[in-house]
């Protein structure tokens, strides 16, 4: 890959991150029942008044659904922010299904 | 640091302690504590037997974040003999920590994992957190009918705390047993529905089951969508000889029509019950036809033992029957029976075989909370 290749797949991939990561703030909103806006990559159940276990269960098998994947439980237990989130899915979705 | 989750040794049994301070502490309500042994008191796991309880933890570091149970037994479903587990206690440090929130749905995965064919039970009703993510994960979940007998009305109406919840109750629950209509209401209402069975029952209480325990199991394996294996082994490892179980037999012209373990518990401030002398009709069986005679015998025996009241939760439609034509009433139920999606699959249609299958207080977690 030359030089242009990589800067253009790296654009690419933050890109790609960045989409990710507002349809999972979009989807945490909507589960967790706090306005968009308040969903930050930081945002975590402590940050998060409505964010416990069922509403991460609930989290999970959305992002689940809408992803067409299937987390491990070690993964599960990586989600503990919208950030990490993010991370485990855009591994996840890298993995050959 | 990431959590895993393994079977608990020795080695773990203090941080399982802290794990108990650190609920303790952030107010968890006291029956929401791990066992701080790592072997089970009540069906420890022996050599090759399919009946046994193993203790899982979730391990963050060495630190404990929490832990279930599975109860694993055979159960025949629609007549076949199938392993499925029983998934009970899970305890999660997100209770009182919220940065643990993961470990709840953690371990729920990693036991669907070992054992797809699962089941949860009791659990306080489905507003409570574990149905609700059982929920969400597509578990199939009905409540198992609570029926209940009162023996001594007056007695009953001054110590039931389930109906005693506010002062404006208490006044009129008050009035009923002092003027003494609570007693006609109650005594009217239980004997409206009262069916005899059949003459000639003979009831004897055993101190263990044996070989006609496993006759009346073959029968009842295909007339059951989904029974526990309740041959005399597991019934004995059960009910074990020297324990607090009343076990009865009930026969008629010299043949075994079924048995129940009962229990006789002088409660003392229940959250329900009081200080009532609470009569439990704890595990039953026979086939469904013969499901009065064995009702009648058991709340017989528990009334003539002087219980303030007999109470039981029973899932398959002919024992409900059998209790109410008994002279019992329905109440409301938070004894919850919930399938694994894998096992709601082999009960399919759940909605309406959940009122064949066989489930009641023997299925849970034994000699807590009962």
């Amino acid at each position: 890959m030359s030089a242009v290749d990589s800067t253009s797949h790296e654009k690419w991939e933050q890109g790609m991150m960045t989409e990710l990561l507002e349809q999972v703030r979009r989807m945490a909103a909507d589960v967790l029942q706090v306005p968009e806006n308040r969903i930050t990559p930081q945002s975590s159940p402590d940050t998060t008044e409505n964010w416990d276990s069922v509403h991460h269960l609930d989290l999970v098998l959305a992002l689940e659904q809408a992803f067409n994947v299937q987390f491990e439980p070690e993964e599960i237990d990586q989600m503990k922010s919208i950030g990490q989130i993010v991370e485990v899915l855009e591994s996840k979705l890298k993995q050959p299904r | 640091m990431t959590i895993g989750i393994e079977p608990y040794r020795q080695e773990f049994i203090s941080a399982v302690k802290c794990f108990n301070a650190r609920l303790d502490g952030g107010g968890a309500p006291a029956e929401f504590r791990f066992p701080q042994h790592h072997l089970p008191e009540w069906l420890p796991r022996r050599n090759g037997e399919p009946l046994y309880q193993e203790y899982f933890l979730a391990l963050e570091n060495g630190a404990v974040r929490g832990g279930y149970i599975l109860k694993y037994q055979e159960f025949f479903v629609r007549g076949e003999l199938k392993n499925v587990a029983y998934y009970h206690l899970p305890l999660s440090e997100g209770i009182v920590n919220k940065a643990y929130a993961s470990v709840g749905a953690h371990m729920l995965r990693h036991a669907l994992k070992a054992q797809p064919l699962l089941f949860a039970l009791g659990m306080g009703g489905f507003d409570r957190p574990l149905p609700r993510m059982l929920k969400a994960m597509g578990w199939s979940m009905c409540a198992v009918p609570f029926y209940f007998q009162v023996n001594r009305p007056t007695r009953f109406l001054r110590e039931v705390h389930a109906l005693r919840n506010t002062a404006w109750r208490r006044c009129v629950l008050d009035l009923a047993a002092l003027t003494g209509t609570g007693w006609l209401g109650l005594t009217v209402l239980q004997v409206l529905h009262r069916q005899h069975p059949k003459a000639g029952t003979q009831v004897a209480t055993v101190d263990e089951f044996t070989g006609w325990a496993d006759d009346l199991v073959e029968n009842c394996r295909k007339r059951y969508v989904m029974l526990a294996r309740r041959d005399q082994k597991n019934l004995n490892l059960l009910y074990p000889r020297r324990s607090k179980f009343l076990r009865l037999r009930v026969s008629r012209a010299g043949k075994v029509l079924g048995w129940a373990v009962l229990l006789d518990t002088q409660m003392k401030d229940h959250r329900y019950f009081g200080n009532l002398r609470v009569g439990t009709i704890v595990d039953t069986l026979a086939l469904p036809e013969d499901a009065l005679p064995v009702i009648s015998a058991a709340s017989q025996f528990l009334q003539q033992r002087g219980t303030d009241m007999v109470v039981s939760n029973q899932s398959h439609e002919t024992w409900c029957a059998a209790l109410k034509s008994a002279g019992f009433l329905r109440g409301p139920s938070n004894f919850i029976f919930a399938a694994s999606q894998a096992l709601s699959g082999c009960l399919r249609p759940f909605a309406t075989n959940c009122t064949k299958i066989h489930f009641n207080r023997g299925d849970g977690d034994g000699p807590i909370n009962l």
